[in-house]
């Protein structure tokens, strides 16, 4: 009895993988006359959502436990170096015993369906539905909630950070390699991340940073270093000069 | 010697004796490992997605969280594959109207309220959690993941082979497709199989599954005849069909239940009584689904059980309401007064037949009804709206 559609839907995804390289297109998004003043504010860093694993020869994402730990423990040390860098407090979330775990993790999931909006109805200028097109407007937002929650007391704003990567297998390079001798077109891993932050007391979404073709492996600490800076790129209130050394 | 030898003549009938009275070793449980941890890359990596997804769950605003309903589900299931096998389950009720229930590889099980709306004995539930588990300690998702894997991979190299050499694939691409599907529908039937073996050692009713299956080809009939279309059962699955066919899976599962001790008592009255308090939440969930027929259908299935209450006669008259035909409208304001009568005490109940009223025409009624419902709820939240409508 499990669901029918997700079966059918990964058949499907898989024996259309081959054929359909992703078109994206990396931008960052600022709400108009946002800024934040180095020193002023306190950022909460919300539980990363990371996946790591590899991609099979048919397209399909092969999760790996031991990189995804990998990947979590790197990012977390990279962060915590970039964290000086963001010219803010950044501090990891935690409960608090407030018992509002259950919310959080449902404004974790609001934050990424958010996110994915931006990125597909602003960030590619084509689709930009008719109230988002005036001038440079970015106006996102998850509503003044989360100014309710008690375990976020004492913060300002809220960091979310997520990436999703699937290493091509040996299959799928192998596969990549033939089409292209044959000229089949096949795009082999997948590296895609976004961090953004979130105004605690109002809701908005005053920056958001997506990138579908990201760089750094974060199986190893150099990459995720990388990874982390390019998460970060356009980060508001970071001091100019670091920031430059930062990129 | 001789003494000796009496006695082995001895030990001999009294162990062919025993072995006469015990179960059939046809029936005997699989040898199950507590505390399973995972062991190859793909399976720690599909635990991984498990224990987020399980997270995810855990904290969704649809999981029914006071606690009991998930207790008594889990005392269900412990009943059913004893208590060895359900020590590390983690059970999460959730309030979704679809007829389901499912367990992930890492041993978190999730049951449906739709399922529960349409089990009608105890006996029932436990088949599917049994079902449910065996699909767990089979370990059938790791091997599904690895038949869609092994299919699509080939499915890949045909594509990018038959690209280059310019041959159509389409036909070989079709029959890989179909075996992928092919694959899970044998894994449900091996854990319908082994879900039986549970039942031998429940001491529930053998035919306790074939009759889930029964009852839903009579709902899935009226749900037909709701929508005026054609209900078709039939025997042999679909190309795209992950599992058997509900006729094929009655007549499967009654075949071998056959052979089966026949059980014992299905616990009816235990059921009922503890999904009771919950009953109000599940009906409202089913009645968004707009299926009149089906709907009905579970009304009529629970009132045969427990006669018409004030739940479920609320439950019809939003039902009726909901279809709104002129006919219905004044069936709903029927069926909201009884439930009055029969003792439901929640205003919504005097805002609902205060519309159903109105759109009935009968206006000085509607209104008596809604304002009996803004004394009764001054700070509902949408009293604002009530009171414009009332001043219309």
């Amino acid at each position: 009895m499990k669901t029918a559609n997700c079966v059918r839907a990964a058949v499907l995804a898989a024996s259309l993988c081959v054929s359909a390289p992703a078109i994206a297109q990396e931008k960052t998004g600022n709400k108009e006359g946002f800024s934040l003043k180095p020193g002023t504010v306190r950022i909460v860093l919300m539980r990363p959502v990371v996946d790591v694993g590899e991609q099979s020869t048919g397209g399909m994402f092969e999760p790996n436990a031991d990189w995804t730990t990998q990947a979590r423990g790197y990012l977390a040390t990279a962060l915590g170096q970039a964290q000086s860098k963001l010219g803010n407090v950044v501090v990891e979330y935690s409960d608090q015993s407030t018992g509002d775990g259950p919310l959080v993790t449902q404004y974790s999931h609001l934050f990424n369906s958010v996110a994915d909006s931006v990125i597909e109805y602003q960030f590619f200028p084509g689709n930009r539905l008719p109230t988002k097109k005036r001038g440079k407007s970015f106006e996102w937002g998850m509503g003044d909630g989360l100014s309710r929650l008690t375990s976020l007391k004492g913060a300002d704003y809220a960091l979310f950070i997520s990436t999703h990567d699937e290493y091509g297998s040996t299959g799928r390079k192998v596969l990549q390699i033939v089409g292209m001798l044959g000229g089949v077109g096949v795009t082999s891993g997948v590296h895609q991340g976004y961090a953004g932050l979130v105004d605690l007391k109002t809701g908005e979404l005053v920056w958001l940073n997506a990138d579908r073709q990201m760089g750094g492996d974060v199986r190893t600490l150099e990459g995720a270093q990388k990874r982390v800076t390019q998460l970060l790129e356009g980060f508001p209130g970071r001091p100019v000069e670091v920031a430059a050394a930062g990129n | 010697m001789r003494r000796s030898l009496a006695l082995l003549a001895s030990a001999l009938i009294a162990c062919a004796g025993s072995a006469a009275h015990a179960v059939d070793p046809t029936l005997a449980l699989p040898t199950y490992t507590a505390a399973y941890e995972p062991t190859n890359v793909d399976e720690r990596g599909l635990w991984m997605q498990a224990d987020e997804a399980e997270r995810r769950m855990r904290d969704s605003p649809l999981r029914i969280r006071d606690g009991n309903l998930e207790k008594y589900l889990l005392g269900v299931l412990c009943r059913e594959v004893g208590q060895e096998r359900c020590a590390g389950v983690r059970l999460y009720a959730m309030e979704d109207p679809q007829f389901n229930a499912s367990m992930m590889p890492n041993g978190a099980m999730f049951v449906q309220s739709g399922f529960l709306l349409r089990v009608r004995n105890e006996g029932e539930l436990a088949a599917v959690l049994g079902h449910e588990f065996a699909h767990f300690e089979l370990r059938h998702g790791l091997n599904g993941f690895k038949n869609r894997r092994t299919g699509t991979d080939v499915m890949a190299w045909v594509t990018v082979l038959g690209g280059i050499s310019n041959t159509p694939t389409g036909s070989t691409q079709l029959s890989l497709v179909g075996s992928i599907f092919r694959f899970n529908r044998d894994q449900e039937t091996a854990a319908d199989l082994l879900g039986l073996k549970y039942i031998a050692q429940s001491g529930y009713p053998a035919h306790s599954a074939s009759e889930i299956w029964k009852s839903l080809m009579a709902e899935q009939e009226a749900t037909a005849r709701g929508r005026k279309l054609k209900a078709k059962q039939h025997f042999t699955a679909g190309f795209f069909d992950t599992h058997p066919t509900p006729l094929s899976r009655a007549v499967y599962l009654a075949q071998e239940a056959d052979k089966l001790p026949a059980g014992g008592d299905p616990r009816k009255q235990e059921l009922q009584d503890a999904l009771a308090p919950y009953l109000p939440r599940f009906l409202a969930a089913q009645n968004k689904l707009n299926d009149f027929g089906g709907t009905d259908y579970i009304l009529s299935n629970l009132a045969a059980r427990s006669g018409w209450t004030s739940d479920l006669l609320f439950a019809r008259g939003e039902l009726y309401r909901a279809r709104a035909n002129p006919r219905d409208l004044q069936l709903a304001s029927q069926f909201y007064r009884e439930a009055k009568a029969a003792g439901y005490a929640a205003p919504d109940l005097d805002r609902n037949l205060g519309l159903a009223l109105i759109r009935n025409g009968q206006v000085e009624e509607g209104r008596a009804a809604l304002s009996a419902y803004l004394m009764a709820a001054p700070e509902a939240s949408d009293a604002a709206i009530i009171h414009t409508l009332m001043a219309n």
